[in-house]
């Protein structure tokens, strides 16, 4: 498979919500306060959202994220991704998918894409390429 | 990205079910009548009963596709696989696609996440992988090929 670099996506995560053991696993939202993407056709901030991380049996994770993405020239962008974390393997890769109403950007609407997630010390950092 | 082959799967479908214009877009369902996947790792068949293709073509020229099927494998194990993707391409070629011509796949882009589940002990490692497929829009049904991210 054919990619090519979308962003880099860094976020910052506020204190974790607990929800706890549900009949899905243990659930816990990782509030999203902020961050910053860049990439060559597009940066700008995180203005906020979060990630619902829901722990399985198994030991691995899986993500819910949303996010609403604001350009430095001003258009909204709604993402999402679903993902898998498996730590006992080093393994982070999401899905991210996007939505926006902004015909300079509207591209994204078109594409799917994978991620490349890094838990670092500041909050999780990925990398996202597009499918081609 | 990394990535290494996990299966091609051929799927057949039946007679689409044509819902018509929905509050999002056109909903077409396709029920997939069989088909088969094999790849270095697993290989078996595309269950009938609960297989299909839930298309919505939207109003931005895009068909988003949301396919579910149940495989199994040639020792038994049931798989249940979820597939979300997009389809589009330059106008004439999706016209030739809806006229049921052969079309190079290179020519739009048809594009799938698929996500697997299994209780099967030996395929527990499809559990814990994202994957991606690129497709063929056969007459007869598509031909997926998929890939593991690594």
């Amino acid at each position: 498979m054919n990619a090519r670099p979308l962003m880099r996506l860094r976020l910052t995560v506020a204190a974790t919500e607990e929800i706890g053991l549900t009949p899905r696993g243990h659930l816990t939202i990782f509030p999203i306060t902020g961050g910053s993407f860049e990439g060559e056709r597009l940066r700008g901030i995180v203005l906020g959202g979060a990630d619902w991380v829901t722990a399985a049996a198994d030991g691995t994770f899986e993500l819910d994220l949303r996010l609403t993405l604001e350009t430095d020239d001003g258009a909204l962008i709604h993402m999402t991704f679903a993902g898998m974390r498996d730590d006992a393997n080093h393994y982070f890769r999401t899905l991210p998918r996007f939505e926006t109403a902004v015909p300079k950007y509207s591209f994204l609407n078109r594409l799917l894409a994978v991620g490349i997630g890094d838990r670092r010390r500041e909050g999780p950092v990925h990398t996202i390429e597009e499918i081609l | 990205m990394n990535t290494r082959l996990l299966m091609t799967l051929r799927v057949t479908v039946a007679t689409p079910q044509s819902i018509g214009a929905v509050p999002h877009g056109t909903r077409r369902t396709v029920p997939i009548a069989g088909g088969d996947f094999e790849g270095p790792r697993l290989r078996g068949s595309v269950l009938p009963g609960a297989s299909a293709d839930w298309l919505l073509l939207r109003a931005d020229g895009v068909l988003e596709l949301d396919l579910r099927a149940t495989l199994r494998t040639d020792d038994g194990g049931l798989i249940a696989m979820r597939s979300f993707g997009l389809r589009h391409g330059p106008p004439d070629v999706i016209e030739a696609l809806a006229r049921g011509e052969a079309v190079d796949p290179a020519a739009y882009y048809f594009r799938t996440t698929p996500r697997f589940e299994t209780a099967h002990p030996a395929y527990a490692f499809l559990n814990h992988l994202i994957a991606v497929a690129s497709g063929d829009r056969r007459n007869e049904g598509p031909i997926y090929t998929i890939h593991e991210l690594l």
